[in-house]
């Protein structure tokens, strides 16, 4: 005896990927995202190693006459640069592109080449007391794009 | 003539249920995200230095110094991360002390010093004497002081 086929038998259920609701979040995120966004320039910055106050210093080191960069802003919105220390070649420089320039002219990169000054050797940057910090930043600036590393702020 | 049977069409709806969950989700982290962002960097005009020779910010643990401006070149105070320091003495030596204690427990903390353009040079060196006081507090050898000089890079 054979059983009778079942009539009653339910469909499978089909799979499907409901989309709604995630194209419903994507276009939240978009508008979310379109509102808050602000096309801001980008934040970097410089690394400035400060000397370590009242330490010992190595008597065996031989002390190095530093270049002193004083910057002052002055009332216009402009500044004035003053170099001092050992000369190097070349005009004294007046503002931050000619003091690229002149340091990156005398610094020695290799034996052969000409010279003055190691990529180390020290500067000491000495803004006074007035000068605004976007002129202290500029000086700094350009000492670390002519490639020197032993860079200090004095204090004002 | 047997009659083929159509299915009953089955009634559309949406389930909202998880959309709301993730929407209101979504809505809380980012409300929390900018808020802490905002209070961690003060709304400053930075330094925008001609032809810079900056780099991108260090992928480091790092609190950020921001030195709020006042009028002429003056400032109203100091703030690091989400407290505020009054911009003399005493506060610039509690200011060493809090950091001081961030060195002990982490030696490789990083410190991103904001300050607008416009700020007297007077009211920012402070503040690299404060940092270095407080990486002689933390009596740690690793610690040296040191600071990321946060400017603007013009695009």
């Amino acid at each position: 005896m054979t059983l009778p086929a079942r009539r009653g038998r339910r469909r499978m259920a089909r799979l499907g990927l409901n989309l709604t609701s995630m194209i419903d979040v994507v276009f939240l995120l978009l508008v979310y995202f379109m509102a808050v966004t602000e096309f801001k320039p980008g934040e970097e910055v410089y690394r400035l190693d400060l000397p370590q106050r009242g330490g010992t210093p190595d008597p065996f080191e031989l002390p190095l006459d530093p270049i002193r960069i004083t910057v002052t802003s002055v009332a216009t919105g402009d500044y004035v640069l003053h170099l001092a220390g050992p000369p190097g070649a070349g005009p004294r420089p007046a503002t931050f592109r000619q003091l690229v320039r002149f340091l990156s002219g005398n610094l020695r990169r290799d034996r052969a080449a000409g010279g003055l000054f190691e990529a180390d050797h020290p500067i000491i940057i000495e803004p006074t007391g007035r000068t605004s910090w976007a002129h202290a930043m500029g000086a700094f600036n350009a000492v670390v794009r002519a490639r020197y590393t032993n860079i200090t702020f004095a204090s004002p | 003539m047997i009659r083929e049977k159509h299915p009953k069409p089955e009634p559309i709806a949406a389930n909202l249920t998880p959309m709301i969950d993730v929407v209101f989700l979504l809505i809380v982290f980012f409300v929390l995200v900018s808020q802490i962002v905002e209070v961690e960097n003060a709304d400053l005009d930075l330094p925008r230095p001609q032809d810079p020779a900056s780099v991108g910010p260090p992928e480091q643990a790092r609190i950020v110094i921001n030195v709020l401006p006042g009028s002429g070149g003056d400032v109203s105070g100091y703030r690091m991360g989400t407290r505020r320091y009054v911009a003399d003495t005493a506060g610039l030596h509690a200011l060493s002390t809090s950091l001081a204690t961030m060195y002990r427990d982490n030696p490789a903390l990083g410190v991103n010093l904001r300050a607008d353009r416009r700020t007297d040079y007077r009211w920012v060196e402070p503040v690299f004497e404060a940092v270095s006081a407080a990486a002689r507090l933390s009596g740690r050898e690793d610690v040296h002081g040191r600071v990321n000089l946060v400017v603007v890079r013009e695009p």
